[in-house]
């Protein structure tokens, strides 16, 4: 810390390092060594070669043949599968970002006070969490059954039957209903984010504006919302990409159908990859995604810091 | 040079002595007490298949059940023995982390008849095993024996030079049913053993049949009766699971399977849709996606069947709501396992899409589970996995891998304990085709093509779905 300073100082010309100093960067160079060779080998090394997959055809098995931007410019302008699959996803993010967020801000200004029933919520809702996604893929698949599943059953029982759809049936329903799902999810894991942000809110400022007579919804307007918009942005930013990320959910609730109508990005990427064997182009697919999301979450960043 | 007429029929009478001696000789020195060519039998489908010949019980064309003598093998010969192994350690690559248990017991057994014999089992799931596991074997000298999935993988596999040939091998000739070999072959030569025999067609619930005074379907015309009486009764016709897309399609193998007047234009017909060189509004299969049409007018299906799970579709028939599962034979176990109660009393029928009973198929059988030997592998490591294959290949052992696993066999000399197996046996006697699902390659073609039958069987009219499949699969082969 001390040399850096020393060696910022204005006009001062670099001091040769002394044999300790040059042996403790050594060391240093050392002591990282390990966390590069791990990231080279596993992050770095599959990031170039998938690169260079994308611009092959490859069934995963012969050898790679280059194709050149083909499988870029295909997907972009002749794959009627990805820009469906791709509209699912916004459709899907969309969905699970915006009430995933509010739910959750919402359960988190509820559940605030630390009083032994809002512990008890709060374990509740967070419970779902920690259960694996496929099992909740599972539960949820049973519950929206549409003859025997206990929704329907329950719907037809009370003479809604209007209401007993054809959950993970229907071209039209089946993406919410797992949007939904999603939700149900995640909610308490980002409602827990949302109280550690909450708590930090000095409360002085809640004091004042009661002073100054605002009710709880302009308090909320006027303290807690531009006081929890950095939280926002990392509750909305992980959203986000969980929302991206949730192949095992869409996997094992419908494996995208009917009909590619709950087909998100990452299970798309796997059956191009697994189920066809055109690696190449499920490398292709799979830059797509890094870049949409990277680019899709410094748009967000931007709105917010905006506002905070 | 001249041979005079006596000198003929002595040779004659000389080949047909010889012949009855290999054949019919050892026939009837394998056959249990009572099994009695055309003697009735009581328990259906009870296959006693032994030496080249057999006696397998299965219906007549009367209906009864009686002992039929079908020629099973390929040679005239018995079984032989499992080969000796020299010493040497290998790998068996594999995806059936459910057998592994029975294969531990196989795999210990051999070794203490081949001291200094090693066998590892490497299983991975079936996702992995299907994206990376001959790239892995084609550099490991260890992994010697090397099973396949049928289609894409196995072709993949014999392009790419991996299996050695076992045509000639004497295991190959003597100790399997001939007929379940097909998914083995490449360009006329025996690449792999097929090991288990599935078979894709519809189970029904025994019981229900009886009670109600039902017959089992045989032709189009009687599917189309019974779902109507079946759901005027009260029950779900066909446990159908049109939400899961592997099941779903289950039934077009039954659908296919007798729409051309022969193998060879039914491959051609499948490869020209595969490959885009024809689109699926052709007349051949829009009549036949006419027949799903037709089955849902009838009620066959569920109600919202693109909804219906597997879980869903299993359940409806395990607790009798359902008469038929229309998925085959390997969703037996799991049917037990919902309901104690099913085991024994499930049976197993064809599926004729036709109106004629005396159609060129009844039936289908599939082999997912190729045994191969590694090309690549060291000259021991294969001399190793071939004797482990021959091993697997003795009934004794098919006998127990078959009865612990509740899968059958496609060996001879295999006696089948499990009631359900039991069942369910007599299928292989019947006139059946290698799951003509399978002779499609490009699995995204494949999809979209039963995504469109789902779509009609969900509410839409043939011609939509079948127009917007084929713009589909035009946009997907690009």
């Amino acid at each position: 810390m001390s040399r850096t300073e020393t060696g910022a100082r204005k006009g001062a010309s670099p001091r040769p390092k002394n044999k300790l100093a040059r042996a403790n960067d050594r060391v240093l160079i050392l002591m990282t060594l390990p966390a590069v060779i791990l990231y080279s080998l596993f992050y770095l090394y599959p990031t170039i070669n998938n690169l260079r997959y994308s611009l092959t055809k490859w069934d995963g098995f012969g050898e790679p043949e280059f194709v050149g931007l083909n499988n870029f410019s295909r997907m972009l302008t002749d794959d009627l599968i990805f820009n469906k699959v791709l509209s699912n996803n916004i459709e899907f993010t969309f969905l699970v970002v915006i009430f995933q967020t509010a739910f959750s801000l919402l359960f988190a200004i509820f559940l605030l006070k630390n009083s032994r029933t809002s512990t008890f919520l709060r374990t509740l809702y967070f419970f779902p969490t920690i259960i694996s996604s496929v099992s909740v893929a599972m539960v949820w698949q049973f519950l929206y059954e549409p003859n025997l599943g206990p929704i329907n059953v329950f719907l037809k029982s009370i003479g809604w039957d209007f209401l007993a759809l054809n959950w993970l049936g229907s071209e039209t329903i089946t993406l919410r209903a797992i949007a939904f799902t999603q939700v149900w999810f995640h909610v308490g894991q980002m409602m827990v984010v949302y109280i550690a942000g909450l708590q930090q809110i000095p409360a002085e400022l809640y004091e004042a504006a009661e002073v100054d007579g605002a009710n709880r919804w302009q308090q909320f307007k006027s303290v807690t919302w531009p006081m929890a918009l950095p939280t926002t942005a990392v509750v909305m930013a992980y959203t986000t990409i969980q929302s991206f990320r949730a192949f095992d959910l869409v996997y094992a609730m419908t494996q995208g159908g009917p009909n590619n109508s709950s087909s998100i990005l990452v299970t798309l990427i796997y059956l191009t990859a697994f189920n066809e064997f055109r690696f190449g182009y499920a490398a292709t697919q799979s830059i797509f995604l890094v870049v949409f999301i990277l680019a899709l979450t410094a748009l967000q960043r931007r709105i917010l810091r905006t506002r905070y | 040079m001249k041979v005079s007429k006596s000198a003929k029929a002595f040779r004659l009478l000389i080949a047909g002595a010889f012949a009855a001696s290999v054949t019919v000789l050892p026939i009837s020195g394998g056959f249990a007490a009572g099994e009695t060519l055309g003697a009735k039998c009581t328990t259906e489908g009870e296959s006693t298949g032994t030496f080249s010949t057999s006696l397998v019980c299965a219906k007549n064309s009367a209906g009864r059940l009686v002992w039929t003598k079908v020629k099973l093998s390929a040679s005239n010969l018995k079984p032989i023995a499992a080969l000796r192994a020299p010493r040497g350690s290998i790998e068996f690559w594999h995806w059936r982390a459910e057998d592994k248990a029975w294969f531990d017991k196989i795999i210990a057994d051999f070794e203490a008849l081949n001291p200094g014999v090693k066998i590892s089992q490497v299983i991975s799931n079936s996702g992995d095993y299907t994206a990376t596991a001959l790239q892995k074997v084609r550099t490991n000298k260890k992994a010697a024996v090397v099973t396949t999935f049928r289609g894409p993988q196995f072709n993949q596999a014999a392009e790419a030079g991996i299996l050695v040939d076992l045509t000639g091998e004497q295991f190959t000739k003597r100790n399997v049913i001939k007929s379940m070999m097909g998914a083995g072959q490449y360009e006329g030569k025996q690449l792999g053993i097929p090991y288990q025999s599935l078979f894709n067609n519809p189970i029904y619930n025994i019981s229900i049949f009886k009670k109600e005074g039902w017959k089992l379907p045989k032709k189009f015309s009687e599917w189309i009766s019974y779902c109507k009486t079946a759901k005027a009764a009260g029950y779900t016709p066909m446990a159908w699971m049109g939400g899961f897309r592997p099941q779903a399609g289950q039934i077009i193998n039954s659908a296919l399977m007798n729409t051309a007047s022969t193998d060879a234009l039914l491959t051609s017909r499948i490869q020209a849709l595969d490959t885009g060189k024809d689109a699926i509004t052709v007349s051949w299969f829009k009549d036949m996606a006419g027949k799903y049409a037709e089955l849902r007018d009838a009620g066959c299906f569920p109600d919202n069947p693109k909804g219906v799970t597997e879980a869903a579709g299993n359940t409806l028939f395990a607790t009798g709501k359902s008469p038929i599962l229309p998925t085959g034979s390997f969703s037996m176990g799991g049917i037990v396992t919902l309901n104690k109660e099913m085991d024994g009393n499930m049976g197993i029928t064809g599926m004729n899409w036709t109106d004629d009973v005396n159609a060129r198929y009844t039936g289908i059988t599939n082999n997912t589970f190729i045994l191969g030997v590694n090309k690549n592998a060291g000259r021991t490591e294969q001399r190793i996995a071939k004797a482990f294959i021959s091993y697997l290949l003795t009934g004794p052992v098919a006998t127990y891998y078959a009865n612990s696993s509740k899968q059958h066999v496609t060996v001879l000399d295999v006696s089948y304990t499990d009631a359900n197996l039991r069942n369910t046996s007599s299928i292989m006697s019947e006139r059946l085709v290698l799951a003509p699902r399978f002779i499609f390659l490009n699995q995204g073609v494949r999809d979209i093509l039963e995504d469109a039958l789902i779509a009609i069987v969900g509410g839409e009219s043939v011609d939509k779905a079948l127009t917007d499949g084929a713009a589909a699969i035009k946009q997907r082969l690009g």
